[in-house]
This record gives C-alpha cells, sequence and structure tokens, in this order.
C-alpha cells in the first residue's frame, strides 16, 4: 500500500502536526476507539479525551488529546483537540501535583474567577495522567 | 529666576522618570515576541475551524426544521427566529493598564458612539480589561448592562479566558435573546500600529460558497449534535485569536507610547541643562564682577 494518511493537529494554542505523512491513526472517538488508514470514508466525529496515535514507517507517535473533532476527508485527516501533549514530554510528577494544586484551590472557594479555572486545569490533567498511566502499565 | 537647586532637582527627577519609562519600554517589548508567537500559533486552528464549519453550515442550515419545534440550539448562532431585534450584546476589549498612549482612549470613544447609535436598544455588555470595565461601570446609561467582566488577564492571555468569555457569551446570547453581538476591539496591525475593529461577532453568516461536498460524510454522533459542539469551539477560537491580537497591540501601544516619552523626557532633560549651566555662568560673572568692582574701589 503506497498510499499514505495526510495527519494534521491543531490546539487552539498551537499547531502540533502539520502535513504529517502516516500511515495509520488511531484516536479515541464518541463511539470508542476508531482507526483510520487510506482511502477511509470521509467522516466528522467527536474527539473524546484519551491517546491519538498514528504510525509512520513502523514508527508511533502518541499524544493525550483532550476533546475535539476529527474531520477525515480525501486521506487526510483534521484534529481538532482542545488540547494535545506528547506523550513522551509527560510529567507524571508534575502533572499529580498540578491536580493537587487544583483541588486545593477548589476546596477553599474562595477564589472567583481562579476557581473556574481551576476546574479547567483539574480535567486536564487527569486525563494526561491517564493517557501516561495507560502507557507504562 | 530659578535657583540652581531648583534645576537641578527638576533634571534629577525627570531623569528618573526617564528611567522607569524605558524600563518599561524594554519590559513590554520583551513580551511583545512572545505575544506575537502565540498569535501566531493560535492561527491555523482558528482558520481551519471556520473552514470546517462553513462546509457544513449550509447542510445543517437545509435540515428540516419544523416551523412549530423549537429551534435546534446551534442553528440559532445562525439564524436565530426568537431573537428580541432590540435587544443586542456588546463585547469591549480593552487593556488593564493605560500607559499606552491613545490605545483604550479609541477603543471607548467607538463604544460611545456605538452606545449612542442604538440609544433605542437595551444592550448587553462584556468587558474585558479593566479600563473598558471601568469606563462602562461608571456610565449612567439606562439601557446598558455589564453581564460578564475580565479584569488582569493581559499580559498572559490563555484559552481558558477565552473559554469562560465564550460560555458566557453564548449563555447570555441564547438566554437574553440578543440579536447580534458587536466586538470593538484594536487588531495588531504591525509594531507601529494598531487597528480599531469593530465587528459582528454574533450569529455567523454562513459562507455563499461552498466548495466541499458535504453528503457522502458520515458522522459519529449525528450531524446536529456534533454541530452543538463545533460552534462553541469556533466562537472560543476566535475569542482567543481576538484576545492575543489585543494583547500584542495593547504591548506594542505601550512600547511605542513609553518610547516617545522617554525621548521627550530627554529632550526636557537637554533644555534644562543648558539653563543651568546658563544660570550657574551668570552667578560666576556676578562674582567676578563683585571683586573686580571691590578690586577697583580700593585702587581708587
Amino acid at each position: 500500500m503506497d498510499k499514505k494518511l495526510i495527519l494534521n493537529l491543531v490546539t487552539p494554542q498551537k499547531q502540533l502536526l502539520k502535513d504529517l505523512e502516516v500511515d495509520m491513526v488511531v484516536f479515541p472517538a464518541f463511539e470508542g476507539e476508531m482507526g483510520v488508514l487510506p482511502g477511509h470514508i470521509p467522516v466528522l466525529v467527536q474527539l473524546k479525551e484519551g491517546s491519538l496515535r498514528y504510525k509512520k514507517d513502523g514508527q508511533e507517535g502518541e499524544f493525550a488529546v483532550i476533546g475535539g473533532f476529527v474531520e477525515v476527508v480525501d486521506n487526510v485527516v483534521n484534529v481538532f483537540a482542545e488540547g494535545a501533549d506528547l506523550a513522551e514530554e509527560i510529567d507524571e510528577e508534575a502533572e499529580s501535583q498540578k491536580i493537587k494544586k487544583a483541588k486545593d484551590a477548589l476546596s477553599r472557594k474562595d477564589a472567583d474567577i481562579d476557581f473556574e479555572l481551576a476546574e479547567l486545569e483539574l480535567k486536564k490533567s487527569i486525563a494526561r495522567m491517564k493517557v501516561k498511566r495507560r502507557k507504562h502499565g | 529666576m530659578e535657583s540652581l537647586r531648583d534645576i537641578r532637582q527638576n533634571i534629577k527627577a525627570i531623569k528618573s522618570t526617564q528611567q522607569i519609562m524605558q524600563t518599561m519600554k524594554m519590559i513590554s517589548n520583551a513580551r511583545i515576541r512572545r505575544a506575537q508567537e502565540a498569535m501566531v500559533a493560535a492561527r491555523p486552528f482558528a482558520t481551519k475551524m471556520l473552514e470546517m464549519v462553513q462546509d457544513f453550515t449550509q447542510e445543517v442550515l437545509a435540515l428540516p426544521q419544523p416551523e412549530d419545534a423549537p429551534e435546534s440550539w446551534a442553528r440559532r448562532f445562525f439564524v436565530n427566529r426568537s431573537a428580541d431585534p432590540s435587544k443586542i450584546g456588546l463585547l469591549v476589549i480593552t487593556g488593564d493598564k493605560g500607559l499606552a498612549g491613545s490605545f483604550n482612549a479609541v477603543i471607548l470613544r467607538a463604544v460611545m458612539r456605538f452606545i449612542k447609535e442604538n440609544k433605542d436598544k437595551q444592550i448587553t455588555v462584556f468587558a474585558v480589561g479593566k479600563k473598558g470595565r471601568d469606563f462602562l461601570a461608571r456610565l449612567r446609561v439606562p439601557n446598558l448592562h455589564l453581564a460578564y467582566e475580565s479584569v488582569g488577564i493581559f499580559p498572559k492571555v490563555s484559552y481558558a479566558h477565552a473559554d469562560l468569555l465564550g460560555n458566557a457569551l453564548m449563555k447570555s446570547f441564547l438566554e437574553e435573546k440578543l440579536s447580534s453581538v458587536t466586538l470593538i476591539y484594536n487588531d495588531f496591525k504591525s509594531l507601529a500600529s494598531q487597528n480599531l475593529v469593530q465587528r459582528t461577532l454574533l450569529p455567523f453568516v454562513p459562507a455563499a460558497d461552498v466548495v466541499k461536498d458535504t453528503h457522502e460524510f458520515e458522522f459519529e454522533p449525528g450531524l446536529l449534535e456534533i454541530f452543538k459542539l463545533l460552534v462553541p469551539r469556533l466562537i472560543k477560537a476566535n475569542l482567543y485569536r481576538v484576545l492575543l491580537e489585543s494583547q500584542a497591540a495593547n504591548l506594542a501601544a505601550t512600547t511605542n507610547a513609553m518610547d516617545a516619552a522617554s525621548k521627550n523626557a530627554g529632550e526636557i532633560v537637554t533644555a534644562l541643562e543648558l539653563k543651568l549651566n546658563k544660570v550657574r555662568q551668570a552667578g560666576i560673572t556676578n562674582e567676578i564682577l563683585d571683586i573686580v568692582n571691590g578690586a577697583e574701589a580700593l585702587n581708587n
């Protein structure tokens, strides 16, 4: 099979992957994990939090993604994620500290805007931890 | 005539102010690069998102919509049948601090004009930035009410801020049945200039020409469900971009204002130093004259 997929991964903060040629993409879709190979029919699916993996020349790459959408059309896979981190770069120590900090802030309940921000951060950190944990058993 | 001491004190004071201004200039100059990078990095998401939503808009709008059924949530951001034409929204994005030339003044002037033009309407205001918030809170206009405020977020704007703002905006838009939301902010044009932008944020105007054929798409879950999630994200991505633009523009304005101010201070110092030397020289001449006169008197 010489056909390839073009993978784009963007988050509101930045573009993480741009026009990367890959052989296969697997991501957490609304109704379970979904794998995409070249020649896939056009779809638009909701992305859940979890791990997004791709295969390129026998090598694998993995990102922890947090919600969003995936559009597949004409062998182009566009991933719009609310947040995404390279799985290897997730620091478990730092994340668990972030979770603790966010929980502290939430339990105090005295701040106004920080309260909502902390809740958001907490959700993100927990999703990252999940991916990291799964990867290392 | 001023004494030497007065002038010296004056020079010292101006020089120390100049130093502060130079420092402020350097700080915003250093921050501006990061702000610009964030701005550029956020662009692909916003543009790609817009493309995608535009592609599917026609199809969503073409879905059968029974007259008696309540309008679907996402559709209301495009064509809102239940909107009240006498109610509108206004989103104002200013800086948190002054000392940025006409940066905030330009925005607030446009806001005043907007309020005057819409005297007969109920205006729901969303204010980002301390300057705009304070200004709007002081205004005593009966048809105005402040629905949301966010201060102190510059120069550390993150997507979370856009998220909160977007939620508040969408909630008001639907619950208060606003017929439109107008946005007023300063766009980053270049390091030397900012552009005042006033445009309609909501409702969306679907693109007239759609290139992609969306009929053979499969959706998971359904198209409407996905659209319901797409629209808020598009709004937030847009807001995030606007916040970043505004942030960079504010930093650029501060840099320029401080640069001009410290140059001006330099000129004043030069003028004062000239005056100081003249006064000092005049004093010396007087003293010499005294001595010469005294000596002459003795000789005679």
